[in-house]
């Protein structure tokens, strides 16, 4: 009862920061690269496209209020036990092999940990973290140090299905960060679309627990693109599909 | 090495790409030996299938011997040497799909999964050559391919066995076997296969395998229609009878148990109806033209079932649903759950029931790949199957 009241409201708290968190800068990137895909497309649909392009990029230069909150939540049901995959959460040090847009995360001893996230252009987000909670095979929780630059928490909870048919993970991040050079960095990485990022960080953790690897066909040969593929690749992102598995943290190559 | 690129609408080039590398622990390697054009590419040909990039290496038919296998493999499952037949769709072997055999469902297979979903509620499984929306994965009209989850998407193939008679385990005949299947045939049904290209013709013989009594193939090109009456099927020439009518009268006007559309999103037929469907696909306003569907509800009789191989895309307009809903019929679709028809099929090759080779019409260097895409789509040349080899010149013209 209690965990479904809880969704609901979560629900309507990440809509609202994701309205929050589409910045000027995201919609800017997102107008020009609809612009510029659209005029390859050398077509009537590509004028259309290029043209809605420009109402965005208009709409993006005029000035807007936001704060740099963001709260995301998703849940998978996964095939394993609950100890399977509370195991490779708990590493947190392997975190950023599913974690995309985390470069690394050091144990400091005890319960702390050193994250780092990797915003746009590579700046570096940094944090201290610690564990709130952990009671093994069921639930974990983290928050920032309260001096820290950046303030999230999150939550994991592994629960068995009660039909045997696996265990359902349940994942939520909050973020929120003052102005400033690590705040607006911090925005521009989560301003794409939090619960998108956070849902496919879940997928590939249930990717990697079941199968032992992430999915890629990064690196994967291929004709020239041309201009137009160029476009197309950095919108669905080929080249950005995810962090080299082998190699976590590793996140140059892939950015 | 080199791969069959698509570089746009209509438009095929062979290009030197580098060779493919292992990526992932589960990944293999494969030095291709035979490989195929399928109906299923003319539909990219064509560019009617979103989330394709230029540069593409298409192929989703092809086998080969293994050269490199990644550490995540053991020995026992794949090791270097192995002759195999890679399936078209990629499975891991280890989600829940998997376990209840739908491998063409793979949850983990797609690293796109989230376009797919976006269009059709949940990913199905990656596939080789295809969209980016279907993962994505380089294909294997080329020298070498990258294998993803290697160790689950193969079949080992005993030597003494032709290419030919193996390499379409990958695709077409378990596809055309699963397409039969969904016929829920009883013994003597009479099943009614729109279309006659490659996989009908694996599943008109599927059909008899699983007991039906007749079979009654629908196409409009003649040599087609002539290797159907040579699997034993009856035929219909779109383009001089009605289909319809044709049906009602060679079943008494109860209408056949089954009736398969083995045709997919591009169509042919006549009328203000093909029309308007051809004019909305050029408008991107749908992207499938289901005629064969449509005909198939219409025609199958009531409490019958209509089975889907087609391959379709997105989404369709005029379907008779009224028809559906009230003659109680069934239809079952899917892309082919390779793994669970490709070891007994072996068996029925190898015990030589059938011998897959019948549908080879051409077989080409993989330098004459673009040529023969054109000459497949126009079915100029009496093609039927195109069977490229990648190893062999190109004749000095």
């Amino acid at each position: 009862m209690n965990r479904n009241i809880d969704r609901t409201q979560s629900g309507n708290d990440s809509q609202r920061s994701w309205q929050n968190g589409l910045g000027p800068r995201g919609l800017l990137i997102g107008a020009a690269a609809l612009i510029a895909y659209g005029l390859t497309k050398r077509s009537k649909t590509g004028a259309a496209m290029a043209a809605a392009g420009s109402v965005l990029a208009f709409r993006a230069v005029k000035p807007s209020r936001r704060s740099t909150e963001s709260d995301a939540r998703t849940t998978f049901l996964l095939n394993s036990t609950p100890e399977q995959a509370y195991t490779l959460w708990r590493d947190f040090e392997k975190l950023p092999r599913f974690m995309r847009h985390i470069k690394s995360v050091r144990n400091l001893g005890d319960t702390r940990s050193e994250w780092v996230a990797l915003g746009p252009m590579e700046a570096e987000v940094r944090w201290q973290a610690e564990i709130t909670e952990d009671q093994p095979n069921q639930r974990i929780a983290w928050r920032s140090l309260p001096q820290s630059m950046v303030q999230t928490s999150g939550s994991v909870e592994f629960t068995p299905d009660p039909l045997a048919r696996g265990t359902y993970i349940t994942a939520q991040v909050r973020y929120s960060a003052p102005g400033g050079a690590a705040g607006s960095a911090l925005a521009s990485m989560l301003g794409k679309h939090p619960e998108f990022m956070m849902r496919e960080d879940v997928r590939r953790f249930k990717t990697l627990l079941e199968t032992g690897e992430v999915p890629t066909t990064l690196g994967q040969s291929h004709g020239p693109r041309g201009m137009h593929g160029a476009s197309e690749q950095f919108l669905f992102r080929e080249t950005a599909n995810l962090p080299d598995p082998q190699a976590a943290g590793d996140y140059r190559r892939s950015a | 090495m080199k791969a069959v690129c698509w570089m746009g609408k209509e438009k095929m080039q062979v290009h030197d790409v580098p060779d493919p590398r292992i990526l992932n622990p589960r990944d293999a390697i494969v030095r291709i030996t035979s490989t195929c054009i399928c109906g299923s590419d003319l539909h990219l040909y064509d560019g009617f299938v979103p989330t394709l990039e230029q540069g593409d290496i298409l192929g989703h038919e092809f086998m080969g011997e293994v050269v490199e296998v990644g550490p995540g493999i053991s020995k026992d499952k794949l090791k270097v040497g192995d002759r195999i037949v890679v399936p078209f769709t990629i499975a891991c072997g280890n989600c829940q799909p998997c376990h209840d055999g739908l491998w063409s469902c793979c949850d983990n297979s797609n690293p796109n999964a989230w376009i797919a979903e976006k269009m059709m509620g949940y990913s199905p499984s990656g596939l080789f050559g295809y969209t980016h929306m279907l993962g994505g994965y380089a294909g294997g009209q080329a020298q070498y391919a990258r294998v993803p989850y290697a160790d689950v998407t193969h079949m080992k193939i005993p030597d003494g066995l032709p290419d030919e008679k193996v390499v379409f385990l990958t695709d077409i005949f378990p596809t055309g076997y699963m397409g039969a299947e969904n016929c829920n045939i009883r013994p003597g049904d009479t099943v009614a296969v729109w279309g006659c290209g490659p996989v009908a013709q694996f599943a008109i013989r599927s059909c008899f395998m699983l007991g039906a009594g007749r079979v009654i193939a629908i196409d409009c090109v003649p040599e087609r229609l002539e290797l159907a009456r040579k699997g034993g099927a009856e035929t219909l020439n779109f383009n001089e009878v009605d289909v319809l009518d044709a049906l009602r009268e060679m079943t008494g006007n109860r209408g056949p148990d089954a009736c398969m559309d083995a045709v997919g999103m591009e169509a042919s037929g006549h009328g203000a109806v093909y029309a308007f469907d051809r004019a909305k696909q050029i408008m991107r306003t749908q992207f499938d033209r289901p005629i064969a569907l449509r005909e198939a509800i219409l025609a199958c009789k009531k409490g019958g079932t209509v089975s889907v191989p087609g391959v379709y895309a997105g989404f369709i307009d005029k379907v008779p649903f009224g028809a559906y809903m009230n003659k109680a019929i069934t239809m079952k679709t899917g892309q082919t759950h390779m793994m669970r028809y490709m070891k007994p099929l072996l068996d029925r090759v190898q015990a030589g029931e059938i011998d897959p080779s019948f549908v080879i019409s051409h077989k080409v260097p993989i330098d004459r790949a673009p040529e023969m895409y054109k000459t497949f789509r126009d079915k100029q040349d009496q093609c039927i199957k195109v069977v490229l080899k990648p190893w062999e010149q190109a004749m000095a013209a």
